[in-house]
């Protein structure tokens, strides 16, 4: 499991070195930190999506989400005047909410996710536009919610505290999803949800809080993309981000099937995704490329990754066949057939293969 | 060995199970002993009404008419999971296990055992691959507690599956066709698992299609056909052929 995490980093020092090496502005601090704070922006909301990929779902609303999100919290803290710590708690309520909605559709009315989470993209943009007649929502001149713009959007020591929310969140979730209980039954409803069921899993639990879980950190990125732009313009704020979240959790060695991932991996696939972008700015390739270079080094990423392991399972099976072969074994089955009895069974026979 | 029909108490009894699903009868009247240590052969065509008679011990749904008891104590089973915690586990024909997870994560899936960090509680894995590495040295197989599923034979699977209904000294272990899509060597292995649970005192019940099999593990082979039970007799009483004739209905009952 740890082979596609080192894969990753290596891929992604690899790239840096290169791309440093070509222009060296790439490694220098201000650019360093700058990537920081975009990796630590993108990263908190791919975690969740990572969490929604392992259960074997997918959570295509999430662009929307901050869209919808961002314009209530700016409206509650320029139009209403309410104290950022309750704006803040109730963005990160409606996050958790609007999860918590997906996740029900999803496991008791047993709606595919990706109905239900594409239906909330349309539907939260829509709300959103609908809400502001289109319009962008911004911060005035006054100073609202400066404490928590300055949480969001500042640094500690220069290290941009985003990139801090993101560490810190990936060890919390890292702790949840690879030595806690309920991470361990993540993947195993990922994998086969009705083995889950027959073990006693309450599988419709499980699934519906990974959803939540996605919805409460979409809740945390909205606040900090909101202090970020520190404008919200309906139509636009938070698209195609689902999909950010997407290919780094995918490139990080999450399966679309489920059961399969780490948190390790969905960082790691993220800080790729950024750095692929800021390579494109750095070494002066056209940003209408920029896409297009994204989609092909995780085309590529995957097909190596695919190959790789079906070359290790090739040879894993070479090796089982070679222990197993020389051992040779009576027919006792058919022979077991005739004289009744367990006693006729060899009973020292173990399953050896 | 436990003589099968002896006077001793049995783990589990059923007397004139019944079951209808709207107007349709699914089974009727279906009495039952076994005994602990016993293997019962439970055999018969598709839609004999083996499955729903598992289904019912299992817990799954309740019966119509009839009543089951356990260790001698009448028993009624809201879910499943009743019926588990009174020690009655079902090996499911695909084995339900997930892939992705050790040999271990399986065996102690919905069971895990937990160590205390302050407020948190972590999953033990030094005690799961302990205590799993113990279990499958019990069934005498060579499955590695820290080997993925994946990566395993089919009668490697089994012992997986098997070594579950041991971590919680289940006293009746059904099998669900557990030799229907293995390889002839793994059968072996498969049925020498089911001698390993006989030992130890626990109540099997093998439904499968495959005569040999049965005829080579069980003590007593139990006939359904249409919703009845047709037959139930010592597996030296009888032969494949009386049996073949009893499911297809070309002898009536036995």
């Amino acid at each position: 499991m740890m082979k596609k995490e080192l894969g990753l980093f290596l891929l992604l020092a690899v790239i840096s070195a290169i791309t440093g090496a070509i222009n060296p502005a790439f490694l220098s601090f201000v650019n360093l930190l700058n990537m920081a704070n975009l990796i630590g922006l993108f990263g908190v909301f791919a975690l969740g999506e990572g969490l929604v990929i392992i259960t074997g779902g997918i959570d295509l609303s999430l662009g929307s989400m901050f869209a919808l999100l961002g314009v209530v919290f700016i409206d509650l803290l320029t139009t209403y005047q309410v104290p950022w710590p309750f704006a803040l708690l109730l963005v990160l309520m409606g996050g958790l909410a609007l999860g918590g909605i997906q996740g029900f559709l999803i496991t008791r009315l047993k709606m595919q996710p990706f109905i239900v989470t594409l239906c909330g993209l349309l539907i939260y943009r829509g709300a959103a536009r609908y809400y502001t007649s289109d319009s962008t929502r911004g911060f005035g001149y006054g100073d609202e919610a400066s404490t928590l713009s300055n949480i969001a959007s500042g640094n500690v020591a220069g290290i941009p505290n985003t990139f801090i929310f993101l560490i810190i969140l990936a060890v919390v979730l890292g702790v949840l999803l690879h030595r806690s209980v309920y991470g361990r039954w993540l993947y195993a409803v990922g994998k086969n949800e009705e083995a889950a069921r027959y073990s006693g899993i309450r599988t419709n639990l499980v699934i519906a809080t990974a959803y939540v879980i996605s919805g409460g950190l979409a809740g945390v990125s909205t606040v900090l993309f909101v202090f970020y732009t520190n404008s919200v313009s309906p139509s636009s704020f938070g698209n195609f981000y689902e999909l950010y979240a997407i290919a780094a959790a995918v490139l990080g060695g999450c399966s679309l099937r489920g059961g399969e991932g780490s948190i390790l991996g969905i960082v790691l696939g993220t800080a790729l995704l950024q750095v692929l972008q800021n390579l494109v700015n750095i070494l002066g390739i056209p940003n209408s490329l920029n896409f297009a270079v994204m989609g092909t080094v995780i085309l590529i990423g995957v097909l190596a990754d695919q190959q790789l392991q079906a070359r290790r399972r090739r040879k894993a099976a070479l090796a089982g066949l070679a222990r197993t072969a020389p051992r040779s074994r009576e027919t006792t089955i058919l022979q077991n057939a005739s004289p009744r009895g367990a006693s006729a069974l060899p009973t020292s026979a173990g399953d050896q293969a | 060995m436990v003589t099968p029909h002896d006077a001793g108490l049995a783990v589990l009894e059923l007397k004139g199970i019944g079951k209808e699903f709207g107007a349709i009868r699914a089974l009727h009247g279906v009495d039952l002993r076994v005994s602990p240590g016993e293997v019962v052969g439970l055999m018969g065509d598709n839609g004999a009404g083996k499955s729903t008679l598992v289904k019912i011990i299992a817990g799954n749904f309740p019966p119509s008419h009839g009543e089951i008891r356990f260790d001698g104590k009448v028993v009624h089973f809201a879910r499943p999971i009743d019926a588990r915690a009174i020690g009655i586990e079902v090996v499911y024909q695909d084995l339900a296990l997930a892939d992705n997870l050790t040999a271990a994560a399986n065996v102690f899936l919905g069971r895990e055992l937990k160590r205390k960090l302050g407020p948190f509680a972590l999953l033990d894995h030094k005690a799961m691959a302990a205590r799993a590495l113990e279990l499958f040295g019990e069934l005498r197989s060579e499955t590695r507690p820290h080997d993925l599923v994946k990566q395993m034979s089919g009668g490697q699977r089994q012992a997986v599956a098997i070594a579950r209904t041991r971590l919680s000294n289940a006293k009746l272990v059904m099998m669900d066709e557990p030799t229907a899509a293995i390889s002839v060597r793994q059968v072996e292995q498969v049925l020498s698992l089911i001698h390993r649970l006989k030992e130890q005192g626990v109540a099997v019940m093998l439904i499968s299609h495959r005569m040999p099999d049965v005829f080579a593990v069980c003590d007593r082979v139990v006939v359904m056909r249409r919703g009845e039970k047709r037959a139930d007799k010592a597996i030296g009483d009888t032969s494949p052929e009386e049996v073949t004739s009893l499911i297809t209905g070309a002898k009536e009952a036995a």
